[in-house]
């Protein structure tokens, strides 16, 4: 046999397993499910901002033929979740938003549901409702839990440094709030979850989780149940973005049915429902002060931001968490001051949204920047360089930065995107005649690319094993939402074990086989399970090599793993076909399977009190450049072209990172410019796609990628965690082009053309009140 | 939505002919399916509730496709939006209504959805309305009298009453639309916002069509859409321009006039103020011959 050369499958350009599936229609996704003898389950929301629920008739409905259970809160007792242990499946007493839960049917058709929940009489006294943060901290403003008479549900605070002393050496102070919107995440699917007890009692939940194991922990107290006693399965979903990373009522309500059913139970909102009863980004309004010396040099950042908590707790108010990062380490800032308070009002509430705070906190600091270089009068490269940090830094709150390249995408993005001539060009044009104005803009950001150590463990668990046939399963933790963990897993064994990628299995649907892992969020899979994985196939690899060295005869440093033969390393040449040495491992007297285990913890640290550790193993940062084309009669804004450059540690599967980055940035784009959920007296305005602009194929630009290889000591082949900073920088890239198009700062997206085309008339006319 | 608001259906009819379709709806209580694009979605809403019987007329037979006969271009209620897309007697005498299928909502509505459906659903943001109502476009009506089919014409301008409402009765079916040749040297254009180039419901939409004459505009017809409960035809502003010089000074008394005309409202798409501004943008590009939008 002729030798075989060393190969590697790192960096290669790998397929999603899951996309033939899914190209044609075959992927059968927990929507698609059907068990035996199960329910349908819907659920009756209040649909109306605050009350008290006087009186809840449920006799009609329950007589209905078809109908099995009829629920309300008042059926059960007061069983709490959430982050703030303040929402309950089914609320018995009291209103606090439009999506509240108050009745829940189960029946053998969702039309039956519906006819039901049609038949459902409740009595309501309204009560008067509060809907802006500011009004709700007013002394007298409604309490929108009775227990909470100040309304104030999450506070943070980090302080570093001076600020007055900071202040008094700077040259410049900017000073401007940033008001950020409500988006969802417009998942393809919509949530859905399938409930089975079995006689014992135990309970199997199919759901769209992005995290099962803490999901169970989490569930367990909205049902009265321990959480060892229930199971996730979690079959295809149709996205999830951070929208997956709590329990959110419809599930433990799914549960509820379930149990009272005695039969599976299947509930599943519709698209309206969604758009209404799902979790959003969390708003926000940043005060942000920004102080600079002459040359450029940052010296502070001074930060209040106020939170709509809306009526319950998810992780929204919590991301200030991720947001006091980005105002302390987006670039070198000597004095931090962080403060936010999260307010409940009687809106509906946000959850994680991909970028977790990172999205509002980046929208203000790099608009500051652009702000701050026209002001100084530098180029916003040149003052962007100048607070760079490099490798080895580390920020106010102990984020280390090792293995940086932000100069370095700083550079490429402008040099790529002819960045600063254009930005000049465009400058001067801007009061020339004709109505089509172009402008380009840049905007950067930094994020944890090495996992968040939120919990005191921040790992994952893995599980290697070969059959007979040299086939590879691998057991994971770490979940597939759609993000691509199961490529980069295949080509982690493939790398290892000198395998071909098809011969690899991936499980990681059932929280009863798979190992512990915190979940999909923090941009922390392909780092955590890639490294957990790496080190599980080292130890399958170790084993394998033992056993061929005492039938070659040879030490295991000399023999390697390639296309399924064990090789000596140094020439390529064969020595015994893997599938072959397995079995004989097997079947021989000291018989042994490869089956091996491994639990990695990234080496990051969980924040002491004062918010400061290096709570991930890795950071990463991302520089957009976007060009506009903006119609200064109606307001439309174009974009021509996005130029990136973020750094990536090390490319594993090329057209992953490529389809994770062009997605995040169109996931931005609609956030910067037509994505927004029209929130007004607690009640959703726009419900549907037809008024929730996404943004759709034919606006999505050109797009130029670049990604810069730093080399992660700790990644898993130095690879960084990357999903999050495409949706992080986009916006203010557009809005910071905008800017630069047409000389007006626009401090609060979504810019519609309306909002830019009542901006210019207000400039070129005066301000007039609206007719 | 509880499902008495959707309303009832007890019966199915899926008549052949023109005549059985007719009859099926002369008790006033049929609700007649056509594309289905709007329907299903009015109706699982509760805007159109069904009225117990649902008529489909996708199979009467020759009410699909464009004819010319004698000057008169007929339109059948059938004929999908993809069909005004592709359909070359369109291209050629009436190019005006392929450039507005262009702009219509996206490809899997458009071949479902009928010209007939969307002249039905009286929307006032209804796109493929504004270019017939520019050409002088009528509608027959179809019903049931005295044992016998019976049919009136109706001059689209004054078809609609409001949203979503019209003077075709319950009992009636609209048959098709029609409207004359356009002549050699009579323009027609249209143009619609929105910053999606695909799926977008019109914020204001507007259609013109006109003659110049040796510089002098003639039959000057301007129909706005999303600025009224209804369809506009903006008739000041069309006598404004009719027998003047097209000409920056006219172009604009013309936005400044249609500005006085239109009567918009404040929903969640748009401003009254955003609308009228875009109305009199589109005055002043339907008239400089620069309909891009």
């Amino acid at each position: 046999m002729d030798p075989i050369a060393k190969k590697s499958v790192i960096g290669g350009r790998v397929p999603k397993p899951d996309a033939p599936d899914k190209a044609v229609g075959r992927t059968r996704y927990i929507n698609d499910m059907v068990l035996p003898q199960m329910l349908y389950g819907r659920i009756l929301h209040a649909d109306r901002p605050h009350a008290r629920i006087v009186a809840i008739d449920t006799a009609e409905a329950a007589k209905l033929p078809g109908v099995h259970v009829v629920l309300t809160g008042k059926d059960m007792p007061r069983m709490l979740f959430g982050v703030n242990r303040d929402n309950r499946p089914l609320k018995g007493d009291k209103v606090r938003c439009i999506r509240d839960e108050i009745a829940a049917v189960a029946a053998e058709s969702e039309e039956i549901c519906d006819a039901a929940l049609a038949l459902i009489k409740v009595t309501y006294e309204d009560l008067p409702a509060v809907f802006d943060p500011a009004e709700a901290m007013r002394p007298g403003a409604p309490a929108v839990h009775d227990e909470k008479p100040d309304n104030l549900s999450l506070a943070y605070r980090f302080d570093h440094g001076d600020v007055a002393a900071a202040e008094a050496e700077s040259d410049v102070v900017l000073d401007d709030v940033f008001d950020v919107h409500y988006v969802t995440h417009c998942c393809m699917g919509t949530s859905c979850a399938i409930a089975d007890f079995d006689t014992d009692g135990k309970l199997t939940i199919y759901s769209q989780t992005q995290y099962p194991y803490n999901f169970k922990m989490d569930l367990a107290p909205a049902l009265g149940m321990h959480p060892g006693d229930i199971r996730v399965i979690q079959p295809p979903v149709g996205g999830a973005f951070g929208s997956k990373l709590d329990v959110y009522p419809y599930e433990p309500v799914c549960v509820l049915l379930a149990r009272a059913a005695r039969r599976p139970v299947k509930l599943t909102f519709s698209r309206e429902e969604e758009f209404i009863n799902a979790p959003t980004r969390q708003p926000a309004r940043i005060h942000l002060r920004t102080g600079a010396k002459a040359d450029g040099t940052l010296t502070f950042r001074d930060v209040d931001c106020l939170l709509n908590n809306g009526a319950y707790t998810s992780w929204g108010p919590t991301t200030p968490y991720v947001m006091m990062r980005t105002f302390s380490s987006h670039y070198r800032v000597p004095v931090v001051r962080f403060h936010s308070q999260a307010v409940y009002t009687n809106n509906p509430y946000a959850g994680s949204f991909r970028g977790y705070g990172n999205v509002q906190a980046t929208y203000a600091t790099a608009s500051h920047m652009d702000m701050l270089a026209e002001r100084l009068g530098m180029d916003l490269l040149t003052l962007s360089l100048k607070n760079a940090q490099e490798s080895g830094e580390v920020s106010p709150q102990g984020s280390v930065l090792a293995d940086c390249a932000f100069a370095e995408c700083l550079t490429v993005a402008a040099e790529k995107s002819g960045f600063l001539e254009k930005q000049a060009r465009y400058a001067a044009a801007r009061n020339t005649p004709g109505r089509i104005k172009r402008g380009i803009g840049l905007a950067s950001s930094i994020h944890n690319a090495g996992g968040a150590k939120i919990h005191k463990s921040d790992g994952c668990g893995t599980i290697v094993k070969l059959d007979d046939y040299a086939r590879c399963t691998v057991i994971t933790g770490a979940s597939e939402i759609g993000q691509g963990i199961d490529a980069v897993l295949c080509q982690v064994m493939a790398e290892e074990l000198g395998i071909p990628m098809s011969d690899v299995t991936i499980v990681n649907n059932d929280s009863a086989i798979g190992p512990w892992d915190v979940g999909v969020h923090a941009s922390r899979t392909t780092f955590i399970a890639g490294n957990g994985a790496r080190r599980a196939a080292q130890k399958a690899r170790a084993q394998i090599l033992k056993a061929a060295s005492h039938q070659a005869n040879m030490p295991p440093e000399g023999l390697d793993l390639r296309e399924g033969w064990v090789v000596l390393d140094h020439s390529g040449e064969p020595v015994v076909k893997l599938d072959r040495l397995l079995r004989q491992m097997h079947f021989q007297k000291d018989s042994e399977l490869v089956m091996v285990t491994d639990y990695y913890e990234p080496p990051s640290e969980e924040e002491r009190p004062g918010h400061v550790g290096d709570m991930s193993a890795a950071y990463s940062h991302a520089v957009h450049v976007a060009e506009v084309e903006v119609d200064t009669e109606t307001g439309e804004v174009r974009v021509l072209k996005v130029t990136s450059a973020q750094d990536v540690g090390r490319i594993i599967n090329e057209m992953g990172l490529e389809a994770q980055v062009e997605g995040g940035i169109v996931m931005g784009l609609g956030y910067a410019l037509s994505e927004h959920l029209l929130i007004q007296d607690g009640r959703v305005r726009n419900p549907n796609f037809r008024d929730y602009k996404v943004f759709t194929a034919p606006e999505v630009p050109e797009m130029d990628l670049h990604f810069i290889e730093s080399h992660s000591q700790t990644g898993p082949m130095g690879a960084k965690g990357i999903a999050e900073l495409p949706t992080i920088v986009i916006a203010p890239a557009v809005a910071n082009a905008v800017y630069n198009a047409i000389g007006i700062r626009f401090k609060a997206p979504p810019l519609t053309p309306e909002k830019v085309a009542r901006a210019i008339w207000d400039r070129d006319h005066g301000a007039v009140a609206a007719e | 939505m509880s499902p008495q608001a959707k309303g009832t259906l007890d019966e199915y009819r899926a008549p052949a002919t023109l005549a059985e379709a007719a009859e099926a709806l002369a008790d006033g209580k049929g609700t007649v399916l056509a594309g289905g694009t709007d329907l299903m979605l009015q109706a699982e809403a509760g805007k159109t509730p069904y009225r117990g019987r649902l008529v489909n007329i996708r199979r009467v037979a020759g009410l699909r496709g464009v004819t010319e006969d004698g000057g008169t271009i007929r339109i059948g209620a059938l004929t999908t939006v993809t069909d005004l897309l592709n359909d070359p007697l369109v291209a050629e005498k009436a190019p005006v209504l392929a450039a507005t299928a262009d702009k219509f909502a996206s490809s899997q509505i458009r071949n479902a959805a009928t010209v007939g459906g969307n002249i039905c659903n009286a929307s006032p943001a209804g796109d493929m309305i504004l270019p017939l109502l520019a050409l002088d476009a009528r509608v027959e009506l179809a019903s049931w009298r005295d044992g016998a089919l019976a049919t009136r014409t109706v001059a689209l301008d004054g078809f609609f009453t409001g949203p979503g409402a019209t003077v075709k009765g319950p009992e009636e079916l609209l048959g098709a639309v029609l409207f004359e040749t356009p002549p050699a040297g009579r323009t027609a254009r249209f143009v619609k916002s929105g910053p999606r180039p695909a799926l977008e419901i019109a914020t204001v939409a507007a259609a013109i069509a006109m003659t110049v004459d040796g510089g002098t505009l003639r039959d000057v017809r301007l129909a706005l859409g999303a600025v009224a409960p209804t369809p506009l035809r903006a008739k000041r502003t069309e006598a404004l321009l009719e027998g003047e010089t097209l000409d920056g000074d006219l172009i604009a008394r013309a936005a400044e006039t249609v500005a006085g005309e239109v009567n918009p409202i404040d929903d969640v798409r748009a401003t009254a103020w955003y609308r009228k501004h875009l109305v009199t943008i589109y005055v002043r590009r339907l008239l400089q011959d620069d309909g891009k939008g």
